[in-house]
Formats: structure tokens, sequence, C-alpha cells
């Protein structure tokens, strides 16, 4: 059967994993907020895609509650918080990077190369095979998400810019998480899950509140004193 | 040997006259997705019939160069047509180059296009020319990587080699190399072909335009012969990234009953990706000229980690 395969089950975990990416690095080019906010959105969805798929063929049902709880939260109440915040605040609908559009792509890039690098040398080709390596060729991708994320935090001004920034980062350590250990117990996954939810509504007011006090959401302008 | 020159005769005829009608289908479409009725799909038959039968005005200010182009153009894209698979694994003319030749015989043409745009030394052709070759430059380098990157899986650059090797392996377009490959190759297509991120097929008087304003001057015939180009590269991009990821119900030979499922299922896949591109199409603004390198950036690095992707997994 084709849905009981694992080598299918594997298959599908890369491609989607490599969709991930692909989405990632479509952000990292992409200026319009809203468009960030829905690609975020997709990507989550994907998340979830993948984690019922390693529930599925693991034959792990707790996975599947993460996964529900990641479509609910990071694939649709997330972006609409988001999105609200957007057209409440008023801001400017485009992104200003530090660093130019092309150069950011192209770091992107290196860093992607530098996330294979890395996850090269926990690759176990002894351990390759059989159900229970599902997917651990996702880890690379896991790494890179993580790195660009973090390069999208640093090179963006706008606080709201930041929180997606984090949350695409946060992505990768789920994905890090959940396909190198099939699935932490659930209590772990809960923890994290609704520490970034209530960070992400935390960070969401208080970039409201940047925004009036200081007329602006540039991050910069904290550092200015007001007197 | 006779056979050989059947085929060759038979994907000459099927690139010819399947081209104007996949320029057809996507305009119906794109105008009923924007809620119009839009000209019937066997539109570009009619146009071409029409221009053909006109007469032409060559400005005093052309040389030979003006001339010659068309001739170039159509020659070589006809050319680069056939050393593509299209339905049948293998293409009629794949003795002669593969990958590389595709490429640059698309090159010949756009260098001759380019040429025959400033040669008239009217401002709107050098413009128009100037854009082409900018977009072309970052263009070309992510679609010879995801060439070479789908080339690299199949063990050899000819077109019709990495055809039948990527029919043998059933689930190879899951990987994530062809995913990234793929990717690239759209934004390519999408470029290559002027479609709306970058520019306007739409339109004949705008100062965004790019192969427009190329074209500006010729008219008659050759007019006929370019509009007859443009629609035979845009199948031929769209052919190689149909057949290369996904070749399901490619037959491997030409004279058998295969071919005829494997013409069905063609058309059906081209319809599909032509489809994808209006869809993103109706669905994207114009992108400002300068904006244009940003997204062929994207490109870039996606079919650069598609090759490097290959090694690594």
């Amino acid at each position: 059967m084709l849905f009981e395969d694992p080598q299918f089950g594997n298959k599908l975990i890369t491609m989607m994993a490599a969709a991930l990416l692909v989405l990632q690095i479509m952000m990292v080019a992409q200026r319009w907020l809203i468009t960030n906010i829905r690609a975020f959105g997709v990507q989550s969805f994907l998340l979830a895609c993948i984690a019922a798929t390693i529930a599925h063929f693991n034959h792990a049902p707790h996975i599947y509650i993460v996964a529900v709880l990641t479509l609910l939260f990071k694939a649709l109440l997330l972006p609409i918080v988001l999105e609200r915040l957007a057209l409440k605040i008023e801001i400017r609908q485009e992104i200003e990077p530090f660093v130019n559009v092309p150069v950011s792509v192209i770091v992107s890039g290196l860093l992607t190369l530098l996330a294979y690098v890395v996850a090269e040398s926990f690759h176990r080709p002894e351990e390759a095979a059989g159900p229970g390596r599902l997917g651990h060729n996702t880890l690379a991708v896991a790494i890179a998400l993580f790195l660009i994320g973090f390069f999208m935090m640093v090179n963006r001004r706008k606080a709201l810019t930041q929180v997606l920034a984090l949350l695409c980062l946060e992505n990768g350590l789920f994905l890090a998480a959940i396909s190198l250990t099939y699935g932490m117990p659930l209590i772990v996954e809960a923890g994290i899950f609704f520490d970034v939810l209530v960070a992400t509504l935390l960070l969401a007011i208080l970039s409201y509140r940047i925004r009036e006090t200081f007329d602006s959401m540039d991050v910069s302008r904290l550092s200015r004193l007001r007197g | 040997m006779s056979q050989q020159a059947a085929a060759l005769l038979a994907q000459a005829a099927l690139v010819l006259f399947l081209s104007p009608l996949i320029t057809g289908f996507s305009r119906t479409l794109k105008a009923r997705l924007q809620m119009r009725r839009g000209p019937g799909i066997l539109q570009p038959y009619r146009d071409l019939r029409k221009l053909l039968q006109k007469g032409m005005v060559i400005p005093d200010t052309a040389s030979w160069i003006f001339t010659f182009t068309p001739y170039v153009l159509f020659a070589a894209t006809l050319l680069a047509c056939l050393l593509i698979p299209t339905i049948s694994a293998q293409a009629p003319l794949s003795l002669f180059g593969g990958a590389l030749a595709v490429v640059y015989l698309l090159a010949l043409g756009r260098f001759f296009l380019a040429l025959g745009g400033l040669d008239t030394g009217s401002p709107f052709g050098g413009l128009g020319s100037s854009r082409e070759m900018t977009i072309s430059a970052i263009a070309e380098p992510a679609l010879m990587l995801a060439v070479f990157t789908v080339a690299i899986g199949a063990g050899s650059t000819n077109l019709s080699a990495v055809a039948q090797s990527a029919l043998r392996q059933s689930w190879q377009f899951l990987a994530p190399s062809q995913m990234l490959a793929f990717a690239a190759l759209f934004i390519v297509l999408i470029a290559e072909t002027g479609r709306i991120p970058v520019d306007n097929p739409a339109t004949h008087l705008e100062l965004t335009m790019i192969h427009e304003a190329m074209i500006l001057e010729y008219s008659g015939p050759y007019l006929a012969l370019i509009e007859w180009s443009a629609a035979m590269k845009q199948l031929a991009l769209m052919t190689l990234l149909v057949n290369v990821f996904f070749p399901f119900g490619l037959s491997t030979g030409w004279w058998q009953l295969g071919t005829l499922v494997s013409l069905v299922l063609f058309a059906a896949k081209l319809m599909l990706l032509a489809a994808a591109v209006v869809l993103v199409e109706t669905s994207n603004a114009k992108l400002r000229i300068f904006r244009v390198p940003e997204l062929l950036a994207v490109a870039f690095v996606l079919s650069a980690l598609a090759l490097i992707s290959t090694f690594l997994f």
C-alpha cells in the first residue's frame, strides 16, 4: 500500500520540508507585510501536514494533537491576529530591510548551505533505513529555517515584522524537534506551543504600545530618550 | 531513417500548430478570470494569418539586421523546440544537442531580437532591448543551474535521456532538489515569456513594456514570425517543465499507440501549467522594473540550492 510505505512517507515529508524552505526564501524576498503574514500561515499549515504525516507513518497518535494545535493556532489564529493588528495600526505596508532584497536572498541561500553542512554531521547512513528514521533529512531544512528566521529578525526594523521573523524561527525549531524525536512528550510540545502563543500575543500588544508611544514601530527609536 | 524524418516533421508540425493554441488558451482563461469574455481560443491563429497577408513598413534607418532577425529568431526557436521531447521521450533532433543547445539557441534568438530592436535607432526599441538583456542576464544562470540539477539526476544533459530517467523514477518529483528546481524554473518561465510580474503581454504602448518595446517597429509577416517564435519559445519552456518534472504517461517511441495517450496527457499537463501561470498573472501586480532583479535573484538562489542539495541530501 502506498500510504503504508515508509519510503513514500519519507519522500512526502522531504518534499513538504523543501516547500517550507521555498516559502521562507519567498518571505525574505517579499516586501508586503500582509503577504508575509499569509506566507507564514501557509508555512504553518505545511508544518501541521508534516506533523500529521509523521504521526500517521510512525503510529504516534499524540502527534496528531500537536498537528491540530499547529493548524488551529499557528496557521489560523496567529495570522488573523497579526493581520488585524497590521490593519489597526495602519503602518506602511512595505517592510524596509536593512540589507537590500537580492543580497538578503543570497545571504539566505548561504545560510541554507551552512545548515546543510551542519546537518551533515548528524547524518548516520547506517541508521537511515526503517520507519524509525522517517524524515531524518529534514534536519537541514529545520536548521535553515532557524538561521534564516534569525537573519530576518536582525534584518528588519519594525517590531511587527520582527515578531513575524520570530515565529518563522520557531517554525524551524518545531520542525527540528518533530523530525529528530518524532514528537517529544505532549506536555513539552504543548508547553512550547503556548509559550510561543502567549509571547506572540504579548509582543503584538507591545508593538501596538510602541507605535502609540513613539508614533513608529521602528525599534531603533527605542534607544532615544523622551522627556 | 524515414521514421526519424517522419518524427521530425511530426514534432515540427506539432510545435508550430500547438504553440498559438497555448497562447490563445492562456489569454482566454485570463479574460475569464477577470470576468471578461475575451477573444476566442483560436484568435492567435487568426492574428497570424492576418499579419502574414499584410504589407510591411520597414524604417529607412533599418539595416540588413532588421530584416534578418525574424528569420534567425524563428529558425533558432523552432530548432530549440525540436531538441526537447514533447509527446515522445525521444526528441527528433536529440542527437544534435541537449539542454545547453536549447538554452543557447533561445539565447541566439533573443540576441538577434535585441539587435533588431536597436537597429532602427528608435528610443523604444533600444529601451526594450536593454531591459530584455538585463532580465535574461539574470534569468539565464537560474535556468542553467535548474537544468543542471535535473541533468545530474539523469547523468546526462541530453533532454531525451533526462526525460527517460525521470520516467523510470516514479517518486523522483518528490525530491527536494526537484522541488527547488521546479520553483526556480517556474519563475524563469514567467520572466522569459514576459508574463505579468515581469512584463505585461497585453500591452502595446506603455513605458514599462519590455518585449513589445523591442518589436515595436516590426509589422506584417515579420511581426507574424516574431509573434509565432514567442509562442514557440513559451511552448518550449513549458514543455521542458512538464516533461522533465512530470513525465507520467510519456511514450518512449514515436509510432505506437502510447503516443496518442501521451499526446492527450501532454495537452492536459500544458493546460494545467498554463492555468497556473495565468493564476499567478491575475493575482499579482506588475513589478516595478528595478524590482524584477529581486524576483530573479530568488529564482537564482533557489536553483543554486537545488543544485547543491542534489549532492547533500
